[in-house]
């Protein structure tokens, strides 16, 4: 087991060295072949030599490695990494520290993602357990359908409906009625609010739970039944237990294990989704940073959060396969 | 010992005098893709306290359905109990409500599985699986349980059982893990075990440990046991009387050494012959040819009749019934008598 | 050993002609093989489902109602929504489909290679796979379409010049799950008797891996085909919704998507409907195909 979790550590460290790397060279060559983006901060004005070289060295983009296509920059690349391992990760082109924007971004983004976390675990794992558990009955059928269908409607679309349905149409229907500081208003809005920071994220926090929650009720489904069908199920009946320790401790446990797997899974659909679901609703978490940040080529921004997001979904899908050996010993005594 | 179980908490009205277990023309029904597949088509047979009764018969002939139907644990559906009685001292467990049919799992019968492996929970410690019984159905504290799981460990012969107990199915060898589900079947002294193929998946050395734990556990707790085997050879030893099933009817029944002696059933006859034996090393072994009938489509008549060098246009018409055909004998072959004189 | 006595028909073939005669019957297969081949249709020949120039445009009739000859009314640009529609499908469905090609090939490629070797071939191939598995798929296609939005590709013109980018990209994320797959049922498959008997005789790696072990391995890869499809289909609508996939004057299901999201309360739902349902019943019959497929693959599980 440690031999085992030291390795996967250096994999993991190893990977993200790999995707740090790829991340600086695909925003260099961006830069070498469209050109240094702070030209664009002097839009068509004339501007001159000194200027534009004093700008550049500002936001750190002068190397001139950024004019020779597929040039790799190494020394950018080592000297972003020495200011990172000190917690610098440098400004962005309005001179905010990126630091900053982050720390102030990580809280929203955790909120919205504790909620999705709660859908996932307590509407996909219940309905794929109870469908299993029903199979072939009518809620059996309705969570089939139901999961059918959430595959199907393609996730930016799902949050736009959400949005117009459950934010303007409701929700200005609530206002009307119940005026705009009620509770009811404060949950359906349109858009982020300041003033209700937590509630006006319950909606798109459970919005964004859908993506991926099929998986995670599919294989709820399937675990279970493949569970309920096994031996060791007979023998717990065969030993005289109460339906509800056969159904809890013997079935419900044994199912959850590989469920614990695609959670690594659904957070990678759902740290994408983020991107759509900031954006549209304007809530300012990573999402929206790495959307704006892409948006202005503000090439230190995009890599600070998109490696962010990389160590958050490696260290997840680590921590998963952790869990998974602790919960099954089969793996855990190999 | 048996007196004390005469005033079971859980069946006040069993009757004392009454055989251990007595099985009345069982039926079993599974539905299917194709159709409705008779697993058991009429089971018919007794156990007494202290008394080791093997069902042999074919994989497929409903063997481990009957037993199943008797613990109460089928599915269903898609399986139906379509008929019979399973009289434990008189009282049918058929008709008993879900509660009480829980309660005498364990309690008063209690069942083997053949895959040790995948008969224990893979993710609970073999200690767990064993106090659970204790504590469920005893009520003891952790401790007490944990004491009384150690006893039955050191009574199916684990060594270092003490230190075993923390361990996961998976950790032990298959002889060990069968020992393990056997002292899990014994936990709560059950009156009647039933052992299906409970050595089916080991090597032959450790299938006659297992036999021998068996035989003497039965002998000293005087307990009824079904021994459930697609070997005749396994049974010998310990058995006091013998079954034969085929698609789901018992076909004979004898105590042992007259059946190994005279069979009375072409097919027990046929199963004898596929048997490695001593006294017929070198001679070779035959199988039996064809295959069993189809459940979903059993044929009127004898269901042995499309294998059988006996049939007969009777055969093929008439089901034989199960008929006394000597002393504490049955078959059910319309020519019983000229096979059991070997002609 | 239970069942010795039951002869047992070859696994392979009775498994796929089995599944085939199952999902011949089901409802839910054959309607969504009907609405499939329309969609394939329509994209492939638009012309034959309307005569209306999705491109000519009036802005006088914005957000104009049905009337003759244009069932679905127009957009807020004064264009014929249906022919829209009709034209929408074929940029994403033709990338979907050269996406999944590309993942088979290269994704197939690289697992019968890695699974067959095993050691430091399959090694090496794992941690690559690792580190594009390491950055979520719509992040990393974010992210990278982004970038190089504004880059002209060499040698690439015409209409392929449209989807190409998004085709990219989407492949260089989608093949890792395919060469997992792979890799996995080629490790299964390699150590089994056929494969022996191949290599007994004589047959070098490059014939055992493509013919005889390939074609094994490919059972758990067909039934997930439709359902990457229809996987890919909201990619691609979701990447146009962002404006970074297939771009204008191009059109597609996520463009008008995008651009009638705003009218949806404004009192022209029409605009975001249309679209939104033309995406999702193509969607909806790639999902339904797949598991279909999958459960006719693996009864037990439906
Ligand atoms: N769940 C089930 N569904 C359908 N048929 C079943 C089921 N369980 C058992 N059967 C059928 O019942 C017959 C008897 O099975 P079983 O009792 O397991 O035989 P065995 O004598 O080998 O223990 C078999 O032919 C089997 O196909
Ligand atoms: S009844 Fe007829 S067919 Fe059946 S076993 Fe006896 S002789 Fe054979
Ligand atoms: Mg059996």
């Amino acid at each position: 087991m440690g031999r085992y979790v030291i390795r996967r550590l250096l994999q993991a460290v190893l990977t993200l060295s790999v995707v740090l790397f790829m991340l600086h060279y695909l925003m260099s060559l961006a830069i070498q072949i469209n050109g240094n983006p702070v030209r664009t901060f002097f839009g068509d004005k004339p501007v001159s030599d000194e200027l534009l070289q004093a700008t550049m060295e500002k936001f750190n983009l002068d190397d001139p490695c950024l004019k020779s296509v597929g040039d790799p920059c190494w020394g950018m690349f080592t000297d972003r990494m020495q200011q990172w391992s000190h917690f610098d990760f440098g400004t962005d082109f309005q001179s905010v520290k990126i630091g900053d924007s982050i720390a102030n971004a990580i809280p929203v983004t955790l909120t919205i993602f504790a909620i999705t976390t709660v859908v996932w675990a307590l509407f996909g794992v219940t309905a794929g357990v109870l469908a299993a558990m029903n199979r072939g009955r009518f809620i059996d059928y309705l969570v089939r359908i139901g999961t059918t269908f959430t595959l199907a409607i393609p996730g930016f679309l799902m949050l736009i409906l959400v949005q117009n349905i459950f934010g303007v149409i409701i929700g200005n229907w609530f206002r009307e009625q119940f005026g705009r500081e009620s509770f009811l208003s404060l949950i359906f809005q349109p858009t982020y609010s300041a003033k209700a920071p937590f509630l006006s994220l319950v909606i798109p926090g459970i919005a964004l739970g859908v993506f991926g929650i099929a998986g995670i009720t599919r294989l709820s489904r399937t675990s279970m039944l493949e569970n309920l069908r096994s031996d060791f199920v007979r023998t717990a009946k065969a030993k005289g237990l109460k339906r509800t320790r056969v159904t809890i401790v013997h079935t419900l446990r044994n199912s959850l294990i590989p469920v614990v797997t695609v959670i690594g899974f659904a957070l990678g659909d759902a740290l994408g989704g983020s991107v759509v679901l900031e954006g549209l609703y304007n809530i300012p978490g990573l999402g929206l940073l790495a959307f704006n940040g892409v948006k202005t080529n503000d090439t230190a921004v995009v890599i600070a959060v998109v490696a962010l997001a990389s160590v958050v979904f490696m260290v997840t899908n680590l921590i998963v396969d952790l869990f998974y050996a602790v919960l099954d010993p089969r793996i855990r005594y190999e | 010992m048996a007196d004390v179980k005469f005033q079971s908490e859980i069946l006040p009205e069993l009757d004392p005098s009454a055989p251990l277990l007595d099985v009345r023309d069982l039926q079993v029904e599974f539905r299917t893709r194709d159709g409705i597949a008779k697993a058991v088509n009429g089971a018919n047979f007794t156990v007494n306290r202290g008394e080791t009764l093997a069902i042999v018969g074919e994989s497929g002939s409903g063997k481990s359905v009957t037993s199943q139907a008797i613990m109460g644990i089928l599915e269903t559906p898609p399986a139906k109990i379509a008929g019979g009685e399973v009289l434990f001292h008189g009282v049918d467990l058929l008709t008993l409500s879900k509660e009480r049919k829980r309660r005498v799992r364990a309690n008063h019968v209690a069942m083997v599985f053949q895959d040790a492996l995948s008969a224990l929970n893979p993710v609970y410690t073999v200690g767990f699986q064993l106090a659970e019984l204790f504590r469920k159905h005893r009520g003891m504290s952790k401790a007490e349980a944990k004491k009384k799981s150690l006893e039955l460990l050191d009574l199916v012969k684990i060594p270092a059982a003490a230190q075993r107990i923390n361990e996961y199915p998976h950790q032990f060898s298959g002889g060990m893990r069968q020992r393990v589900m056997i002292a899990m079947a014994l936990a709560l002294d059950p009156d009647l075990l039933i052992a299906d193929e409970p050595t089916t998946a080991l090597d032959v050395t450790v299938q006659a440990q297992i036999m021998r734990l068996l035989a003497e556990i039965q002998a000293e707790r005087q307990m009824g046991l079904i021994l459930i085997t697609h070997d005749l050879g396994v049974v010998a030893d310990v058995a006091d009387k013998i079954s034969v099933m085929y698609a789901g009817r018992i076909v004979e029944q004898a105590p042992v050494l007259d059946l190994f002696g005279k069979p009375a059933h072409p097919y027990t006859k046929a199963l004898l012959r596929s048997i490695p034996r001593l006294d017929t090393k070198g001679q070779k072994l035959e199988v039996i040819e064809g295959l069993p009938p189809v459940l979903t489509n059993i044929p009127p008549g004898c269901a042995f009749a499309a294998r059988c060098h006996y049939a007969q246009d009777v055969c093929r018409t008439d089901i034989p019934l199960l008929e006394t055909v000597a002393a504490d004998r049955a078959a059910a072959c319309h020519f019983s008598a000229e096979v059991i004189n070997g002609e | 050993m239970s069942d010795v006595s039951t002869p047992k028909p070859s696994k392979q073939r009775s498994l796929w002609s089995d599944a085939f005669h199952d999902l011949r019957k089901r409802p839910t297969v054959i309607v969504s093989v009907v609405v499939l081949l329309v969609v394939f249709a329509i994209a492939f020949f638009p012309s034959l489902f309307t005569s209306v120039d999705y491109k000519q445009c009036d802005i006088a009739l914005t957000k104009a109602g049905p009337v003759s000859g244009h069932p679905l009314g127009f957009d807020e640009f004064g264009c014929d929504l249906y022919s829209q529609a009709i034209y929408g499908a074929g940029p994403s469905i033709q990338l979907a489909l050269m996406v999944v090609v590309i993942t088979l090939l290269v994704g197939g490629f690289i697992g019968v290679l890695a699974g067959f070797y095993g050691r430091w071939v399959d090694a090496i191939f794992s941690r690559i796979v690792d580190i594009f598995s390491s950055v979520p798929f719509l992040l990393g296609s974010i992210l990278l379409l982004a970038m190089f939005r504004d880059v002209d590709l060499p040698l690439i013109s015409g209409q392929f010049e449209l989807i190409i980018p998004a085709v990219l990209t989407l492949a260089l994320f989608g093949w890792t799950n395919t060469m997992r797959l792979i890799r996995a049922s080629v490790m299964e498959a390699r150590s089994q008797d056929y494969v022996h008997a191949a290599r007994s005789l004589g047959a070098a790696d490059g014939r055992i891996m493509f013919r005889h072990i390939l074609p094994n391995a490919m059972a758990p890869v067909v039934s997930l085909i439709p359902l990457s499809i229809g996987g890919l289909i909201s990619a691609e609508a979701t990447l146009s919704f962002l404006g970074l996939g297939i771009k204008p004057p191009s059109i597609t299901w996520g463009i008008m998507i995008s651009n009638g999201a705003g009218w949806f309360t404004g009192g022209y739902p029409r605009l975001l409907i249309v679209p939104s349902i033309f995406l999702i019943v193509t969607v909806l019959a790639f999902v339904l195909l797949g598991d279909a497929i999958r459960d006719a693959l693996d009864p037990k599980l439906r």
